[in-house]
């Protein structure tokens, strides 16, 4: 089992404790009722879907219960790194 | 509500014992969730000091998140909730049933379903994680005993994962 940092626990802690929540940084628009059925579908829809490196949110639900965003590979599922929600993009 | 507090089913009252680890009902407690972005909020409303480091406990207190406490104890009540402040002090005593498991074997018991490392878990420590599945709070009262709070719809199934565990042993 991977071990995942988790940023606000400041811990290692086995994955079964934590949930995948999708990649990170995509901002909610914040006027949707002014875009396009097409810009809207891209917000909700259309992800980077890199193999490789991948910005993504996690959720440590078994434990402290908080979001935080990571780095990881999506070919070797190595974590680079992990930092809390609301910092900028690593 | 002192009703509901004695109300221990699904876990059986009697405590059950198996080779190196007997199961027990935890006795009564209140159960209370402080929850405050700022931890110096709720030490003031309070009147009490809060564990700084998540799954650290000060008294009857633990830091299960970076802006959440439980506070466990046989007999507490805050005077004031703190409505109007931006903090919750909320009652979660019926919420959750309380299991004791003792013994030398009870960490390793642990260890069929929670895949957290217990063997570095240091007595004092209490932390949200999940035993097969079920999302439960554990803590480690000593070398060989250890309590789990589990939310009452689960502990009926829970109890009998612990169980036949203990017996397969
Ligand atoms: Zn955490």
């Amino acid at each position: 089992m991977i071990l995942i940092h988790c940023p606000y626990c400041d811990e290692k802690r086995p994955e079964l404790e934590f949930t995948y929540a999708g990649e990170a940084h995509i901002a909610r628009p914040a006027d949707p009722s002014t875009l396009s059925d097409e810009e809207w579908e891209r917000y909700l829809f259309i992800r980077a879907n890199p193999k490789g490196r991948h910005n993504e949110r996690w959720r440590h639900s078994f434990g402290c219960g908080r979001f935080f965003n990571a780095v990881r590979d999506t070919v070797t599922d190595k974590f680079e790194t992990t930092y809390k929600a609301g910092e900028p993009r690593k | 509500m002192a009703d509901a507090l004695l109300r221990c089913e699904p876990v059986p009252a009697a405590p059950a014992a198996y080779s190196g680890v007997t199961i027990t009902l935890a006795p009564p407690m209140r159960r209370w969730s402080l929850r405050a972005k700022s931890r110096q909020a709720l030490e003031t409303h309070l009147g009490l000091s809060l564990p700084r480091k998540i799954g650290e406990t000060l008294g009857d207190i633990a830091c299960l998140g970076p802006d959440e406490w439980l506070w466990r104890a046989v007999d507490v009540e805050p005077k004031e909730t703190g409505a109007g402040l931006p903090l919750s002090v909320v009652d979660v005593s019926e919420r959750s049933v309380g299991i004791i498991l003792e013994g030398h074997a009870a960490r390793a018991m642990l260890n069929a379903g929670c895949p957290l490392d217990l063997e570095r878990f240091a007595v004092g420590r209490m932390t949200r994680t999940i035993y097969e599945g079920v999302e439960i709070i554990l803590s480690r009262e000593s070398e060989t005993r250890w309590s789990v709070d589990v939310w009452r719809s689960f502990a009926e199934h829970l109890l009998l994962s612990f169980t036949t565990v203990a017996r397969n042993r």
